[in-house]
């Protein structure tokens, strides 16, 4: 027995009482003696919050109100539990929500019963081994430094007797992902490969052509990932995302159909379902996903209010307003905290109104939600933004929900997800044209401005330049790619007439900025790199 | 919940999960009992509940081996095969059976080098073992082996015994599907046995896949259990 386990702190999460005995007796007869227990997620999340853990062993099904998942899921949102803590699941049997479901955050294992003893020891024993091995890779991930997470796994393979040089690779390929280095990605899933045939590898190789733009390469190589393997979630949530951009809503409803046959439980599946399955006229299963949806993340920390605002246009859809209502009720007593969801729900009454023929209820509705996103300017997400669109739209208010549109358009002009949900929403009002219209001119808007830029950059005209981009971010507070513009005309422009603090400093509040958009985007760290070495 | 909610998976799922709780907290109560009754001196007893325990092992192990087959019929098991180290697995699979091993008096020892690793779905392959330890243990007269190695780009995986050995209506060919080999109705073993054979059958790498056979002989000429994965 290692003297870390002995010391160690542990809580047992499990609603029944025998099991929490019996978990409780193995770790003390292993020498523990600072053991908690909690028999719900709630008593655990209260004890996680006033308490720090080294180890907690929880049952993956608590009865009713929150499962581990959801608990652990809290857990590390709200940072009552840090990188070092390990967490066990304990479960009866393997599933594919736990296995390979949409889980943001993993347990470090999963104990499958009937538990002993001396099976307990061995694993908690090899989990602090694996942890420490693993810790520096995983705190330099939470603090976003993923350029020298990529330098500790090097490290690590490159040391003799490496015990899971595999599970280290799959950690480096998705960093290199993350920060854009998709050459170095590519050649990392080859190699796998090439040994090989493993789902993780070629579903990577995917991730990589999705990234640059090749979809339908990307698409095949999901499809063929899920042909030998249809368990691998992974795969097919990202099968779906690359229909999305490739604007087939109908293929995409099919994949996300068989995806929750297999994993049943999974919010964001049901949700994107739901999302789908109204795009294309499906209500009965836009219905039974959106109802889902709210059904399985009444407990979850990551829950939407877009999932009752989905099932309000669906009752609105089918005639039966008075039952949207009524949804949008209960998504307001569920968000009751959160301004962005107070928007969302507006727009979504102003649209139901409308449909009841209560212009006077529908516009006073749509002007809360108006007044309830000045107070937030920019800062509203491209889902709410296109929700209030659409009911704007909906109320015949075409200038200001261009307005809208475009400013979304503009400050996403390389993402071809949300062009697509643009170009559907114009599409919807039967207004298509003036959708794909408004979608082209915003992005080629933004794409002359920033070729404008680099052309002034290539003739070393960097004041001229960065004046040109300095007005062109403050109209797009959010585009990355015009953010990450003006900071290579900066950094280009020190390089030749030399450094200033005024200049370092606004390189730096651009370049967080961008952190907080978009951490992997691609040359953030680059700069962030560059401008941290003074060069 | 509504009725049109419950889905017969879940049913039976969410029953062995309540089953599996009762029989963990049966068995290590029994483990509790059995090592009073050793300090005691009680042998009688002792042996009389290492063959309860015995027989609440070999229930739980068939609620995973049922549970597993029905979803792997469905093509709803999480399959995940990936790297692992053999002797952890092993060993994962030996420490659920150790406590049986020593009301019986059966050595058990390993053959694997702890720098082998091996494509395997983790939990799939500790059921086989499992329910192959379970076997020898009902055939074995005190002695058991569990190798593993690589021969000709398949991990080998075998369990022998010094029993008896297999009767002939027993003994599997490599290549022939367990389910055409296997009676149900001639032996009490043939829920393992499909079980075992499905799982090999899952192991794919290109166009090889996982077998099972049984043989007599081995290092103690008993029994052998060989289960090949590529």
């Amino acid at each position: 027995m290692s003297a870390s386990l002995t010391q160690a702190r542990i809580l047992v999460i499990d609603d029944f009482q025998g099991m929490r005995t019996m978990l409780r007796d193995f770790l003390r007869a292993m020498g523990i003696t600072r053991i908690d227990t909690a028999a719900s997620g709630k008593e655990a999340i209260s004890q996680l919050r006033s308490a720090h853990y080294d180890i907690v062993i929880c049952d993956f099904n608590l009865g009713l109100g929150a499962n581990g998942q959801q608990v652990l899921d809290e857990a590390r949102m709200h940072d009552h539990i840090g990188v070092s803590t390990i967490w066990v699941m304990v479960t009866a049997e393997k599933t594919t929500d736990m296995v390979m479901g949409a889980a943001e955050v993993k347990p470090d294992d999963y104990l499958l019963k009937p538990i002993n003893q001396k099976l307990l020891e061995t694993r908690l024993e090899k989990l602090i081994v694996r942890k420490q091995a693993l810790r520096g890779i995983e705190e330099a991930i939470r603090a976003k430094d993923f350029m020298a997470a990529i330098a500790q796994c090097d490290q690590q393979l490159k040391a003799p007797g490496v015990v899971n040089p595999q599970e280290i690779q799959r950690i480096k390929s998705e960093l290199l992902l993350t920060v854009g280095d998709y050459d170095a990605a590519n050649a990392l899933f080859q190699s796998v490969l090439a040994a090989r045939s493993v789902p993780w590898a070629k579903t990577g190789l995917g991730k990589v052509a999705f990234h640059k733009g090749q979809y339908a390469e990307a698409r095949d190589l999901f499809q063929q990932v899920l042909a030998e393997n249809r368990m691998f979630m992974e795969a097919s949530d990202w099968l779906v995302k690359t229909l999305d951009a490739m604007g087939d809503a109908e293929q995409a409803q099919q994949v996300l159909l068989d995806a929750v046959k297999l994993s049943p439980n999974s919010a964001t599946r049901q949700k994107s379902l739901g999302d789908t399955a109204l795009k294309n006229g499906a209500l009965d299963v836009a219905q039974a996903a959106f109802e889902k949806t709210i059904k399985i993340s009444e407990f979850s920390p990551h829950k939407s209010p877009s999932a009752f605002t989905g099932l309000a246009r669906v009752f609105t859809a089918m005639d039966t307003p008075e039952e949207a209502l009524k949804v949008l009720a209960r998504g307001k007593t569920a968000f009751r905290d959160s301004p962005e969801a107070a928007i969302q729900t507006a727009a979504a009454e102003s649209a139901v109104y409308k449909k009841m023929g209560d212009t006077e209820k529908s516009e006073a509705a749509m002007a809360n939600a108006e007044q309830l996103m000045a107070a937030l300017p920019g800062k509203v997400n491209p889902e709410v933004a296109m929700e209030v669109a659409q009911n704007l739209l909906a109320l015949g208010r075409k200038e200001q929900a261009s307005d809208l549109m475009r400013d979304l358009v503009k400050n996403n002009h390389e993402n071809a997800t949300i062009s697509h949900q643009v170009e559907a929403l114009f599409e919807q009002a039967d207004l298509g044209a003036e959708g794909r219209s408004l979608v082209q001119e915003s992005q080629q808007e933004v794409v002359a401005i920033n070729n404008q830029g680099v052309l002034l950059a290539k003739k070393g005209e960097f004041l001229e330049g960065a004046k040109l981009l300095r007005s062109a971010v403050q109209n797009l507070p959010n585009s990355e790619v015009v953010i990450m513009n003006l900071c290579g005309l900066l950094i280009g422009l020190m390089r030749k007439e030399g450094k200033t603090d005024a200049l370092v400093h606004e390189v730096k509040g651009l370049l967080e900025r961008v952190g907080q958009l978009n951490p992997a985007n691609k040359k953030y760290h680059l700069y962030l790199d560059a401008i941290n070495r003074g060069e | 919940m509504a009725q049109e909610d419950i889905s017969f998976t879940d049913l039976i799922a969410s029953t062995i999960h309540d089953m599996k709780n009762s029989l963990n907290v049966q068995i290590s109560e029994l483990e509790k009992v059995a090592a009073q009754c050793r300090e005691r001196g009680d042998t009688q007893a002792y042996t009389d509940l290492g063959r309860v325990i015995y027989q609440s092992n070999r229930m739980n192990s068939n609620l995973i081996q049922l549970l597993s087959l029905y979803k792997l019929g469905k093509s709803i098991y999480p399959i995940d095969i990936s790297e692992h180290a053999i002797a952890e697995v092993i060993e994962d699979g030996l420490l659920q059976s150790r406590s049986i091993m020593e009301f019986k008096g059966v050595a058990i020892s390993v053959e694997c080098d702890p720098g082998l690793y091996w494509y395997v779905d983790r939990d799939l392959i500790t059921g086989v073992l499992t329910n192959a330890l379970n076997n020898a243990y009902q055939y074995t007269a005190d002695k058991i082996l569990v190798a593993a190695r690589v021969a000709n780009g398949m991990l080998e995986l075998r369990i022998e015994d010094n029993g008896h050995g297999y009767p002939a209506h027993m003994l599997l060919q490599e290549g022939i599907e367990a389910a055409k080999g296997i009676n149900f109705l001639s032996g009490s073993t043939g829920l393992g046995f499909y079980f075992s054979s499905q799982v090999a059958q899952m192991h794919k790498n290109g166009t090889r896949h996982g077998t099972l056979s049984t043989e007599n002989g081995g290092a103690f000429g008993g029994g052998c259990f060989v289960l090949r994965l590529p």
